[in-house]
């Protein structure tokens, strides 16, 4: 039992707070103050949405659990890109190989971002083969290297980039590296494939 | 009757804050370093020691059980003698926890820097050194525990409630997370696997944060701050409800960190809400202690001791609202995988943490050494570097990792990805990181002040090692007395005071943990998904070996802006061989749950990986990621093949009978046929080679699901 606990109440100076009589640590002392309201009312509160979250999701079912909110997304993206062309549902019979400024330049910038990366800046390949020799493993003509493109060749490591670049983006990638040839890139990789034209 | 003099041992706490700031300067250094790795990835100069992957634990360790935890030590040596007015219980059992710890954090940074790592954010520190943190750490606890016992005082003051807390909750914490069983001195796979292994580590993880970074350090602030100010606490009652309601709530919060995961929903639910539940409770230790300086304001400006402690308290309520708003799932949504997460980190551990430390640091070492500070403007110098550094650390952080998120996310008008390529989100924030660095050279500087500073007052001052006190014995007051509050009367025991502290947070974990163990529906099992190949095993622990978990996730969220990067999300049924998980927590890269899978988009042939690893700037100019060159030199060591077949057997995973013995067979094979498909693009490297393993490791990864028919099955049949 505290030998203080009978002592007159004693009062914080500066504040005028209330001391808890006994209560001394090493001359830290405490006061004898409520809990804040408003930090009351915000710990009920976060209590409330607690369980509501918990009664909306796995009691009510009223709102979606992730693979419910997946599916959700994908309907809603289904229905608002029905109408859009993608590089899957373009005729390739109707392409052709463009030769303006702007779109070999457009088609150099598709190139830098995505393909350098196996066949290297100049095209002069590495783990891709050269784009830039008379050379080609999958046809040579404009519409087989759009096709290359389109659908890939997955098993030897040429990716299809039909959900990654659109029809436009594709036929001026294609376009460039058509554009590539004979430009003699330092360090090419051997020749690959067929001698075509 | 004359008190009886004792002395309190002053020598372990200044060992304890030397070590605080040692460890402290490398900690950050170390930071400062990977930081700048972020900007010129040349920095790493193709060694292994100093990749990314390595150097990340170092600095992560270092700074959360070096810094701060001898920072807490040594406010807890401090305090804790004043408080129960007794010399620490027992002066080898002081010496032995302290060297045993910096051993320990010798330990970690060596076997960090040479790739021994259990790959588990915060707990990489591998089996051995596992059980020489668990017996140092209760060495602590019966040293503290023994100093409360017989202490001179009737009650034990709020500081030492977290005090106890701490003690027990990390033991827990730390002994359930590593259980392991070893493959060799310095290898070993953790009993839980995938979803189960995740679910433990982020019990940890998050609670490490809570009861390694918080409690511990509102201990301090109940004692130092009040000290400082020369100020009665502004609540007792406050106190025992943000206590107890602190405790029982943080322990649940875990599963924040996998949310949109592959963790059963209600695991996550929990996460969400306790994670809100906390803010109020958590705050409750920031009203404390900011409320505590009323009508002392005026102390604030002129102090920077009390400067520290404001700046570190209100980081702490700030990181700790933010936190909850993370675990919202709409904002995790953005800000996972993100340097929003660092950031967040920062605050909390620059901030709170750091501050807070050398607040602490500049109101103990003047009065350890019986003088002033040496000099108050440098003390303030460091105080502005240390905010201004914070600032300039954390936001554009935010800025990157908004602007990164969104970036992943965007879609263009066809509905296909408006950045495909994940590199160009990363060059895109590079600008952020090169700010990033430069708060975090601030910050640093700012240390580096506050050292001198007190090497500086260190030598103008007299130490007392054992520094005299008396006070009467402690006449035990018996049962609840008349008119005694329960938690007053609990405040005289000690003992019942812990058992209770160990039953309250024990009910989170049990209540998350142990479904997730005896429910079966909790992750259904997918019939195709078999257990990897010796050589795909190999591999694979050489990629926690080189820590690829810190840049690379393996975990598609079910967003479509994820499926359409990455491919189909990940599911709960596909990591059930996984010892340890390696979803990860943050893309430096891009995410490689599906990198094998042929008809994917992430997908990359065999020489690309080779070429990749030789030297990823070849390919990808703008690559941050570091050369891992050894790789394609180094023999693997087939020698411990057998042991690790056989201890996955013993975790359940189902390799036939007696493969340990044949398991070399299968892996020369599937390395020859590696080997040759490499030399088929025009690379020579021999199936012997540590690479073919990551190779094959790589390929595998995320293909289970697409396989038509059943899961592979071993011995492999040869035409794979």
């Amino acid at each position: 039992m505290d030998l203080n606990e009978n002592r007159p109440v004693e009062k914080d100076e500066l504040t005028g707070d209330k001391i808890i009589s006994g209560h001394e640590y090493d001359n830290i002392k405490e006061l004898d103050n409520r809990l804040p309201g408003w930090w009351i009312g915000l710990f009920v509160i976060t209590i409330i949405f607690a369980v509501i979250y918990v009664f909306r999701y796995h009691i009510m079912h009223s709102a979606p659990l992730q693979e419910n909110e997946y599916r959700n997304e994908m309907i809603a993206a289904a229905e608002k890109y029905k109408n859009t062309t993608t590089s899957a549902t373009v005729d390739t019979a109707t392409l052709i190989r463009l030769s303006d400024e702007a779109s070999l330049a457009t088609g150099k910038e598709v190139f830098t971002k995505n393909c350098v990366v196996c066949h290297l800046a100049g095209g002069q390949g590495i783990v891709g083969p050269n784009l830039t020799d008379e050379y080609w493993i999958h046809g040579c003509t404009f519409k087989d290297i759009h096709n290359t493109i389109t659908v890939g060749v997955p098993e030897k490591g040429m990716i299809s980039w039909k959900a990654q670049l659109n029809p436009l983006q594709i036929q001026q990638v294609a376009s460039y590296v058509m554009s590539l040839k004979g430009t003699n890139p330092p360090n090419p990789k051997a020749p690959q494939g067929v001698k075509c034209e | 009757m004359e008190n009886p003099t004792f002395y309190y041992d002053n020598k372990i706490v200044k060992s304890f804050a030397y070590a605080t700031l040692f460890w402290g300067v490398i900690g950050m250094l170390v930071g400062l370093y990977a930081a700048l790795q972020f900007i010129w990835p040349g920095l790493t100069f193709n060694i292994p020691y100093t990749t990314f992957g390595r150097i990340r634990p170092i600095h992560t360790n270092a700074v959360i059980f070096a810094f701060v935890g001898n920072g807490m030590f040594t406010g807890i040596y401090y305090s804790l003698q004043r408080l129960t007015k007794a010399r620490m219980f027992n002066d080898v059992l002081s010496k032995v926890h302290f060297w045993g710890w910096q051993l320990i954090i010798v330990l970690a940074a060596l076997s960090f820097a040479f790739g021994i790592t259990t790959g588990k954010e915060y707990a990489e520190l591998e089996w051995p050194i596992d059980i020489l943190v668990a017996l140092i750490w209760v060495v602590f606890g019966w040293n503290m525990l023994g100093t409360i016992i017989k202490r001179r005082t009737q009650h034990i003051y709020v500081a030492i409630w977290f005090y106890i807390a701490t003690f027990v909750t990390v033991a827990i914490l730390h002994i359930v997370n590593s259980i392991a069983i070893p493959v060799s001195l310095f290898k070993s796979y953790p009993i839980y696997a995938g979803v189960q292994d995740a679910l433990v580590q982020w019990w940890y993880g998050h609670n490490a944060v809570a009861f390694f970074l918080t409690t511990p350090y509102l201990g301090l602030m109940y004692y130092f701050l009040p000290k400082a100010a020369n100020r009665p606490v502004y609540s007792y009652k406050l106190s025992i409800i943000h206590f107890w309601a602190l405790i029982f709530l943080y322990i649940w919060a875990g599963p924040h960190h996998l949310l949109y995961s592959s963790l059963p929903n209600w695991a996550q639910s929990l996460g969400v809400v306790f994670s809100i539940m906390l803010i109020a409770p958590s705050w409750g230790g920031m009203v404390n202690g900011l409320l505590t300086l009323r009508g002392a304001w005026d102390k604030v400006r002129e102090d920077p001791v009390l400067k520290f402690m404001v700046v570190a308290v209100t980081a702490y309520g700030m990181s700790t609202f933010e936190g909850p708003m993370m675990s919202l799932k709409s904002v995790n949504a953005i800000s996972h995988f993100t340097d929003w997460t660092v950031g967040h980190a920062h605050i909390g551990a620059l901030g709170w943490n750091g501050f807070l430390t050398f607040g602490m640091l500049y109101w103990l070492i003047p009065v350890l050494f019986n003088t002033k500070i040496y000099s108050k403007k440098l003390a303030n110098t460091h105080f502005w570097l240390g905010t201004l550094g914070i600032i300039m650390y954390a936001v554009p952080l935010y800025w990157g990792a908004i602007t990164q998120a969104l970036m992943w996310k965007e879609f263009t008008p066809e509905g296909m990805l408006r950045y495909p390529n994940f590199l160009e989100t990363v060059t895109q924030i590079i600008p952020m990181y090169a700010t990033r660095a430069i708060g975090g050279g601030l910050y640093i500087t700012g240390v580096l002040f506050g050292v001198v500073n007190i090497i500086k007052t260190v030598k103008t001052g007299k130490f007392v090692g054992d520094e005299a006190a008396s006070a009467p014995a402690l006449v035990k007051a018996g049962g609840k007395a008349a008119g005694e509050s329960t938690h007053r009367w609990l405040e005289r025991k000690p003992v019942l005071f812990m058992i209770l502290a160990v039953v309250v947070i024990l009910i989170g974990g049990l209540i998350e943990i142990v479904p997730m163990y005896l429910i079966r529906s909790n992750i259904p099992t997918i019939s195709s998904v078999g257990p990897y190949t010796p050589l795909e095993l190999h591999g694979r622990d050489i990629y926690v070996r080189e820590g690829c978990y810190t840049c690379h996730s393996q975990m598609i969220r079910p967003f479509r802006s994820e499926t359409e990067r990455y491919g189909e999300y990940s599911k709960a049924g596909e990591f059930v061989y996984d010892h340890p998980f390696q979803w990860g927590s943050k893309r430096n890269g891009p995410d490689l749950a599906r990198e094998g899978v042929v008809t994917g988009r992430q997908y990359k042939p065999n020489s690309w990986h080779y070429q990749h690893m030789l030297n990823p700037q070849a390919l990808n100019v703008q690559s941050i990621m570091p050369s891992f060159k050894w790789l394609i030199s180094n023999k693997l060591d087939i020698s411990t093949t057998a042991r690790k077949v056989k201890v996955m057997q013993f975790l359940g995973v189902p390799y036939p009978e007696g493969y340990d013995k044949i398991a070399n067979q299968d892996l020369i094979k599937q390395a020859t046929e590696i080997s040759e498909n490499l030399k088929a693009s025009g690379i020579q490297c021999d199936p012997d080679k540590e690479i073919i393993a990551v190779i094959a490791y790589l390929q595998r990864l995320g293909t289970d699901i697409t396989r038509t028919g059943p899961a592979v099955s071993f011995p492999l049949s040869s035409n794979k």
